[in-house]
Order: structure tokens, then sequence, then C-alpha cells
């Protein structure tokens, strides 16, 4: 069975690729755009020579692209999204985009593997470390949120809204903060960078982490193997023993470099976002608010993520979270020294 | 679904209607014409938007509480019979929706470029003008707090008479527009006659017809593509920097457009007879030349304490507008839609003159003319 990967050339879909052949595919097609990085999923392809994989250039937003991407596709793995830009741009790019796909797979009944988002998730209202497992509600107010959740929410209701329509066989992956190297240093979960001073946010909140390597897995083990009926799987995707965002500074500062910080306690947080917002108003948006009461109670309210379902299909996590941490630091630390020597 | 005007309040009172504006085209500046409508609850309402791509329509009504959104352009006009549409599509499409707008009882706002050449735009305007309604264009900086100080200086007679002018833009080519035009080869903007210049250099000469009187000056254009990467497609066709002298009977004029000078300046110099002056856009700061009135050595020490106390003061005057909550982003967007709905509720004219409009599409013809494309 050929399948199709979107997204392939980014941060996840590597070690996805890897995992896929790993896990026994062996005729897969991968999405790229002029002037795409093909050299991460050309290194895993190399190490299983038996298996097929094929590039074909494609873009999104453009339909017949997209129709030519998956003609003959047994099963897709939806990755490419936007992670930043103009409003216009994310909706464009990633829901519009999505609408493409689901356009060029019609009535068909293949089979769709979605990677969602935990920012999808509606817990404002649900209180400090409210536990969320993939039967919490999703997000009632999108317009409240920031950009990237609004995106990932309306992309997941389009799934949802072909799943029940066409009878589309969907699986909805929604990770936390994918880590490793060649990814980011800091979620916004941790905090935020405000002129050379970082705000450190999150306090003791466990940071719901996701190691690259351990979320293709799960990806590929529950893309191949999760039982889907009329109702779409949904899996959240998120590694054990996890850090406190507290402490995943302190070992970021301890194994990478120093970073001037300010903790900023929660109940100053939402003082402030609601002081902000207020400010915001009365000046007519005349500074942007990037903090509210609201997007403050959804991003650093220290929601537990629950992954007991994903674990019950047979998901054991590869790399453990120690080992995991250190790979990303030690990536991060070479990326620091080379900048500096430049 | 439009909101129920009838009902408002402020006309009771005997306060004018706020107008029904609908948006076509929910790309990146349509968030900027919603923004600052929405910030003029007493002249207008944003009553509905529309897109080609419904879910665009849809996610610009979630963000900004719009009551209604459509894909159909006919059918949100005969829904919800706007007084004003405002056209933020590419422009290959400003003049057939013009026509539909004006034909539906419509007053428009079409963002610039105007049209894809001088051709269609006498059209655009001539359409307006024989429906009886007002048009203006997103010429949002002539009306951005430097060029209104640029002006109140030289009524006050500060420059004498104008002698030259210099219109700089500067263009960021990885910022949010330019790293969609590099991104993909099918964006619109490599379909326009003029290319990347066709869809900035309105800010280059549009701050230019209000010291040049002439209908076709002298005009010379020099373009290239400084840009190294090559692509292969359509993207290596695009030109990035351009050139240009004006020479009008009274006024001459350079316009520079670049994508590649650091920091992406914004500027207009207006030398005069008596002095310069220099209003710049993104620091909002104008200030005049100094010149040396004193001799000697003393000439040379004295102006730069000059210039500095015209910052301070310039400062000064932004950190006090800023205090008010009065130093917006889209300040000349603003104040530009302002004029517009003022205009059409007392049958005033416009607040960009249509004559300035059309010599500006006009002279864009004549640059293309001169500058083809890179190879």
């Amino acid at each position: 069975m050929k399948v199709l990967v979107t997204g392939a050339t980014g941060f996840l879909g590597g070690p996805l690729v890897e995992r896929l052949l790993a896990q026994g595919e062996r005729d897969l097609r991968i999405t790229v755009r002029p002037g795409s990085n093909r050299s991460r999923v050309a290194a895993a392809a190399a190490r299983y020579p038996d298996a097929r994989v094929d590039y074909v250039t494609a873009n999104l937003t453009v339909p017949a692209e997209i129709a030519r991407a998956v003609e003959g596709v047994g099963a897709v793995y939806h990755l490419a999204a936007s992670l930043r830009g103009a409003a216009a741009d994310m909706f464009l790019n990633t829901v519009v985009g999505s609408k493409h796909l689901l356009d060029a797979i019609g009535p068909r009944r293949t089979r769709t593997i979605l990677i969602s988002s935990f920012s999808v998730y509606g817990v404002a209202e649900l209180g400090r470390g409210a536990p969320v497992d993939e039967s919490t509600p999703l997000e009632p107010h999108p317009e409240k949120r920031d950009l990237y959740a609004h995106v990932k929410l309306r992309e997941e209701l389009l799934f949802r809204e072909r799943a029940a329509r066409d009878g589309l066989p969907l699986v909805i992956l929604r990770p936390g903060v994918i880590y490793g190297p060649g990814g980011g240093a800091f979620s916004t979960r941790v905090g935020l960078n405000l002129f050379g001073l970082f705000l450190s946010l999150g306090g003791h909140n466990r940071l719901p982490l996701s190691y690259v390597d351990n979320c293709a897995d799960a990806i590929a083990l529950a893309g191949r193997t999760a039982p889907v009926s009329t109702e779409p799987a949904v899996y959240n995707l998120v590694d054990d023993d996890l850090p406190t965002c507290r402490e995943y500074l302190a070992a970021y500062q301890a194994q990478v470099a120093p970073v001037r910080s300010l903790p900023v306690p929660y109940p100053v947080l939402s003082l402030g976002a609601r002081l902000l917002e207020r400010y915001n108003r009365w000046s007519r948006g005349q500074l942007p608010a990037i903090f509210t009461p609201y997007k403050v109670a959804s991003t650093w309210g220290g929601n537990r993520f629950d992954n007991a379902k994903i674990k019950a299909l047979g998901w054991r996590q590869p790399v453990p979270t120690e080992e995991g941490l250190r790979r990303a630091f030690s990536w991060l630390r070479d990326q620091a020294a080379a900048s500096g020597a430049r | 679904m439009s909101l129920d005007f009838a009902a408002n309040p402020s006309e009771e009172k005997g306060k004018r209607m706020p107008l029904k504006v609908a948006l076509v085209g929910c790309g990146k500046i349509a968030d900027g014409h919603v923004e600052e409508i929405q910030k003029l609850p007493d002249k207008a309402a944003v009553v509905a938007v529309c897109d080609r791509e419904l879910l665009m329509a849809e996610q610009m009504a979630v963000r900004y509480g719009i009551p209604a959104f459509y894909d159909s352009y006919e059918r949100m006009l005969e829904a919800v019979r706007p007084d004003v549409v405002h056209i933020t599509t590419p422009p290959q499409s400003h003049l057939a929706l013009t026509r539909t707008a004006v034909a539906a009882g419509c007053h428009v706002y079409v963002e610039k470029p105007l049209a894809l050449n001088y051709a269609d735009s006498q059209e655009l305007v001539a359409c307006v003008e024989r429906a009886g309604k007002l048009l203006t264009i997103g010429y949002t900086y002539l009306f951005d707090p430097p060029a209104l100080e640029m002006r109140r200086l030289i009524a006050e007679g500060a420059l004498g008479d104008v002698v030259h002018v210099e219109s700089y833009y500067g263009y960021s080519i990885d910022g949010q527009f330019g790293s969609a035009i590099r991104a993909d080869p099918g964006h619109w903007v490599h379909a326009l006659p003029g290319k990347l210049f066709q869809n900035n250099v309105d800010h280059v000469l549009n701050k230019l017809t209000e010291f040049l009187d002439d209908e076709e000056p002298r005009l010379e254009a020099h373009a290239w593509r400084r840009d190294r990467k090559a692509f292969g497609d359509e993207r290596d066709r695009l030109q990035d920097e351009l050139r240009l002298t004006i020479i009008g009977k009274r006024v001459s004029a350079y316009g520079t457009f670049s994508s590649h000078v650091k920091p992406s300046a914004h500027f207009v110099r207006v030398y005069g007879e008596k002095n310069i002056l220099h209003a710049d856009y993104v620091s909002r700061t104008v200030t005049l030349e100094p010149g040396a009135t004193l001799p000697s050595a003393i000439g040379r020490l004295v102006p730069a304490f000059g210039q500095a106390a015209q910052f301070l003061r310039a400062g000064g005057r932004n950190a006090r507008a800023l205090a008010r909550g009065e130093f917006q982003f889209f300040s000349g967007m603003n104040r530009l839609m302002a004029m517009f709905y003022d205009a059409i509720a007392s049958g005033g004219p416009p607040p960009v003159p249509m004559r300035d409009i059309l010599r500006i599409a006009l002279w864009m013809d004549r640059i293309w003319a001169q500058i083809g494309s890179a190879r």
C-alpha cells in the first residue's frame, strides 16, 4: 500500500518517515515544496533500501497539485501546517490546504491520519491543573486564543466534518510540545522572550513534552493500528516522567546556556493579563494583547495531559525523557557554539 | 444576518447612521481594514466579509465578530446591501469587483494598486463616476502623522517654493508580504505587469503628486534584480530594485524602491528654496535641515544641536500621543477611512483626488514599459 506523508520535510517528518519504514511500510510518497530540504527524509529512506520512497512536488494551496499527490494512495499522514505568520497565511496554508487535501481524497475511504495539537482543547474554563484526556471538550472560543490554536482547531473540525459526512476513516493525533534535535528551545508553555529578558511563566506546571522520535513512533503505531469506527480515533501524544517548566529551564541553563530570566508567578501573570487586556481595549489596540486572562488560563493553567489511551494501544515510550532532554540540549549546545563561532 | 441599524440609538440623537461596510478579499491587508473600521463605530460598521474561499471569509468573521460571511460576492451584496465595499483582493479583480459594487449602489475603497494598467484604471474611475459614487484608494501614508505635519509646515511657508522631492520606500523581502511572494511562483504578484514594483510603487509615487502638477513629466526608470537566489521558475524574473528620475515643469523628483537596503527606511525629503524637510514614516518624525546660519566653525557646531532638539520634540510628541492611546500603527489608514466616510455622508470630494490616482496609474505604465523584467 502506498502511503502519503505531507510535511515530511519538517521537524517531525523525518523521524516519522523513519518510524513508518521501521514499522513495515515499504511504499511512501512524500510531498515537497520547491527548495525544501529533503536530507532528513533521504537519510531515513537510505536505511531501508528495499523500500520505495518517491517525492511529489505539491503545494497544498494548489488543488491540482495535491490531487496528483493523493492518486493511488491507501493512507495519508497529514503533518503539513504553518507554525507562524500572518493570520491569512496561516489559515490559507493550514486550513485551506487541508480542505484541498480532503477534496482530493473525496469520497474514497482513504485512511487519514491528522496531526492535531493539545492546543485544540478548551481548557481555559476547566480550572487550574485540570486533567485533560481525549474526551475533554474542544475550544469553544478560538477567537480568544492564539492564532495557532485557532488554526489547528478549525483544521481538526474540518477533518471531523468530512469524516462524519463521507465516512472517512480518521485518526486524530494530538501531540504536546514536540522537542528534540532540530527543534526549538522553549515552548511558550515554559515562557516568552521579551526584549532579551526571558519571562519564565510555566512555573511548576508539568511541561507536556513529546520527544520527536517518540512522537513519530506513536503516530506510526496509531496510524497503522488504531481501530477506527464511525467516530474518529483520537489520541494524546505525550511522554512520561515529565519535568516541570522550571526544571526544564534550569536544565537548559545548566546544559546549554545561561538565560536572563524572570519567574512570573501565576497570580501575577493573571493580574498582568487583566491589566494588559484593559489597556488594549482602552488604547484601541495600540499595543497587542499578547496576554489576556483567557490565553493565560489556556497556556499556563497547568493542565495535566493523559496518555493512557495511546498506551492502551500498545505504545511504549522508546526514548526515556531524561535521554531525550540530553539529546535535545546537546544539539542546542552545539547550535549555540556554532552561532557563537560565526 | 445583517445588523439592525434602524434601531441604532445614535440616529435618534440626530447623529448620522454608521455606514454599512462589506469587504471582499480576506487576505493579510484585510485585517488592517477591519481593525481600523471597528475603531470608527460612529461612522461605519463591517457587516459582512467575502472571499472566494469560504474558510478564509469565515476565519475573518470569527476573529473580528463580523455577523456574516460569504463566498459569493453577488450574494453578499444582495443580502447585506452595503453602503461601502472595501476591495482587498489582488489587483487583477479590482475592476470587475468595482463594476459590480457600483451597480449595486455602493461606494468603493480599493486597495492599491488600483488596477492592472492605466486603461483599466481609467475605466474603473469612470464607472464609479458614472454611477455617482465615491472612490478612494489605500494611499494610507498620505494621511499618516508625518504627512500631516509636513503639509502644515509647507503651508506655513517653511520651505518656500519646492524645487525637488525625494521619495524612498524600503521593502523587506523577508517580511510577511515578501516571503509569501518568494515562497510561491504562482503568487499573483508574479503575474502583474510591474510584478513586485506594481504592488508597492504607489507608495513611492503618491508622495510626489502633491508637488508635481504635470500630467506626464519626463520619467526615467532603472530596475534590476539583486536577489542572488535562483529558483528556476517565474520567481527568477522578479526585479527587486527600482530607481526613478522624474522631471516636471517646476519640480523634479527621485523615487527609490529597495528590497535590500537595511533598515527598510521609508521617508520623503522635500527640497525648497528656503529649507529642506525630512518626513520619516518609520520613526514618525518631521525635521528641517538646520543649515549653517552662524559663521566659521561655530556654523558647523550648532546645527547638530538644532537637529537633536527637533528630534527630541518629535519624540516627545509621539510619546504624548502614545500616552493618549493615539499612536496607532495604521493611523493613516484610519484617517483616510474617516475622511472617506465623511465625504460619503456630506457629498464632499473624496480624500484622494481622482486626477492623482490616474496620473500614478499612467506613470506606472510608463515605468513598466522602460524596465521589462529580469532575465
